[in-house]
């Protein structure tokens, strides 16, 4: 296996994953959202990157809009875009609470699937849009590999940044007093509606940004891509990191795809053996989940270092 | 001209077949501007549906209320809180993850509480005259010392004492306490009236539900009087305690001398 190749990937996905565990810990953890539709935003992000940046359709192409933007424009819209569809999902089910919520936005991101799916003007259908544009960052030799992966590095501590600027205000405190209680939260002023509405956006704007950047590492995007699974990987990270603290968000996150990376990397000589990894991958699953969160191993990690500080 | 500070008008409230407010005509009251206004009735009178009516928690079926003209019925519960109306719960409510003083803090309407306001950092010059306005109330509710623990820390009554802090650091117009005694021990009580005799020497106007007609009668200058949600009588305590229908109605025989 290649070792640099290996920790490149991992640090690429790992971040790019942990932004949407870090918005899914906003939303949940602190907003007291329960989201099962993470990966639509991911999608709208990808899929406005795609549309931005694209050429117009010629030949076999059945999608409609190409507008040959700049990347910058498509990051950008990317982010909007997400954010579009977090007002235009948000604004009819936030009323909604706990599994009545998630089942909402669960039955939403499915909504999603299937259209980009059925309706090819926008994405070619399954086929998805290929050749992808990938933006022309190039320093010196350094391949591009190494440039996403700081890109997606940098993706992450921005977020970070942003969402600690939120939660250490009085505007997080009010987000604690909404989830803890929110009659007693609106008999002292709080907006919870208003408070609830604005968490969902603006936490749907940094996974836009990484469905772009998703889409500028894969040049592919297919509603394949864009399932369900994605949507519990990230809720998977979640619990295995602990909901408490952001560290175990990305722990969480970084732990599944070193663990994804590796049984990728294992070279297979027949169809046969093949088969057994992929069982024993599933088994080992079950039981290093069982393990991480019998001991709460990221859980303790994360939060005795933010009692720490 | 605006004496007549909280009207409450015809209202009538059903919960399924139960009628909780309001007979044929629907409950009215008066509370002129800096009333201390007693709410007393026997249980299931009412009280508190009155209460949550007032504060937008439940909209009334018919009738409304209004606060300095505004009708409250057709107001959303945050925006009649920041029309300077506050009021605590009968099982009192906080917020476990915030620390005392956070949960006194939260009450004041911070302009940290706008995004704007949260990304350009413009918040953090008020954060330490809020701090300060908190533990000031903390410390006139007997909270002082406590500050910094826990909210499972707190006994029933303290937790009653912490929602009242939570509500004087808003400053309001017109306070309504569900019960504010019941579970308090003496001392507290004694702190308790203490503030709210200052509170009403300041103008605020208050409503007050409570059991305990010892500490009511003696501290409230008006009191109405509930029964099956409609209203059974309105006048000084002097005059209610007197009131044959009160008195039969919910004092007691014993009372009746």
């Amino acid at each position: 296996m290649n070792v640099e190749a290996f920790l490149v990937a991992v640090l690429t996905f790992g971040c790019l994953f942990s932004v949407l565990t870090l918005s899914l810990n906003l939303q949940y953890a602190r907003g007291g959202m329960i989201n099962f539709g993470t990966v639509a935003y991911f999608a709208v992000g990808a899929y406005a990157y795609a549309i931005v940046t694209q050429e117009p359709p010629s030949g076999l192409d059945q999608y409609l809009i190409g507008l040959n933007g700049p990347w910058w424009l498509g990051f950008l819209v990317a982010g909007v875009g997400a954010a579009c569809f977090a007002i235009l999902t948000g604004w009819p089910t936030l009323r909604l609470r706990g599994e009545y919520l998630a089942l909402t936005t669960f039955a939403f991101a499915e909504v999603l699937h299937s259209f980009l799916l059925n309706e090819r003007r926008i994405g070619n259908g399954s086929v998805g849009l290929a050749n992808v544009e990938r933006p022309g960052i190039s320093w010196a030799d350094v391949p591009d590999s190494y440039v996403f992966a700081v890109a997606a590095l940098l993706l992450m501590l921005v977020t970070i940044a942003v969402y600690r600027r939120i939660l250490a205000s009085p505007y997080g405190r009010a987000m604690d007093a909404v989830r803890d209680d929110e009659m007693a939260a609106e008999a002292v002023g709080k907006d919870v509606a208003r408070m609830r509405f604005e968490v969902f956006v603006i936490s749907a704007v940094p996974i836009g940004f990484a469905g772009a950047l998703y889409a500028m590492i894969t040049t592919l995007v297919s509603p394949d891509l864009f399932t369900a699974e994605v949507t519990f990987f990230v809720w998977i990270a979640l619990v295995l990191g602990g909901e408490r603290t952001m560290l175990g968000a990305i722990l969480g996150t970084i732990a599944l795809v070193v663990f994804q990376e590796v049984v990728r990397g294992i070279p297979f000589e027949t169809v046969r053996s093949a088969q057994i990894a992929a069982s024993v991958e599933h088994m080992l699953t079950g039981a290093i989940f069982v393990i991480i969160l019998r001991w709460q191993v990221f859980e303790r990690i994360s939060f005795a270092r933010s009692q720490a500080e | 001209m605006n004496s007549e500070f909280l009207i409450v008008d015809g209202v009538t409230k059903r919960f399924g077949g139960l009628q909780a407010l309001g007979g044929d005509g629907g409950l009215s009251f008066t509370v002129p501007r800096g009333t201390f206004l007693g709410l007393i009735g026997p249980n299931g009178a009412g009280k508190s549906t009155t209460f949550n009516v007032i504060s937008g928690v439940t909209k009334p079926d018919t009738g409304a209320v209004y606060l300095d003209g505004q009708n409250l019925s057709e107001t959303r519960t945050p925006e009649i809180a920041a029309h300077g109306l506050g009021r605590t719960f009968q099982t009192p409510r906080a917020f476990p993850s915030l620390s005392i003083l956070e949960n006194v803090i939260v009450g004041a309407d911070s302009a940290g509480e706008r995004l704007g306001a949260v990304l350009s950092g413009r918040w953090r010059r008020d954060e330490p005259k809020l701090k300060e306005k908190a533990a000031a109330v903390l410390n006139r509710v007997g909270l002082g010392s406590r500050m910094t623990g826990s909210v499972a820390s707190l006994s029933g009554g303290e937790l009653r004492m912490l929602e009242v802090a939570r509500q004087l650091v808003r400053d309001p117009k017109i306070l309504l306490l569900d019960e504010p005694t019941a579970g308090v021990d003496p001392s507290l009580q004694g702190k308790l009236s203490e503030i709210l005799a200052r509170l009403h020497e300041d103008g605020t106007t208050l409503i007050v539900v409570e059991h305990n007609l010892h500490f009511l009668l003696r501290i409230a200058d008006t009191v109405v009087v509930l029964q099956n949600g409609e209203l059974l009588a309105q006048g000084s305590p002097q005059a209610i305690r007197s009131d044959e229908k009160v008195v039969a109605a919910y004092l007691g025989n014993d009372h009746a001398a």
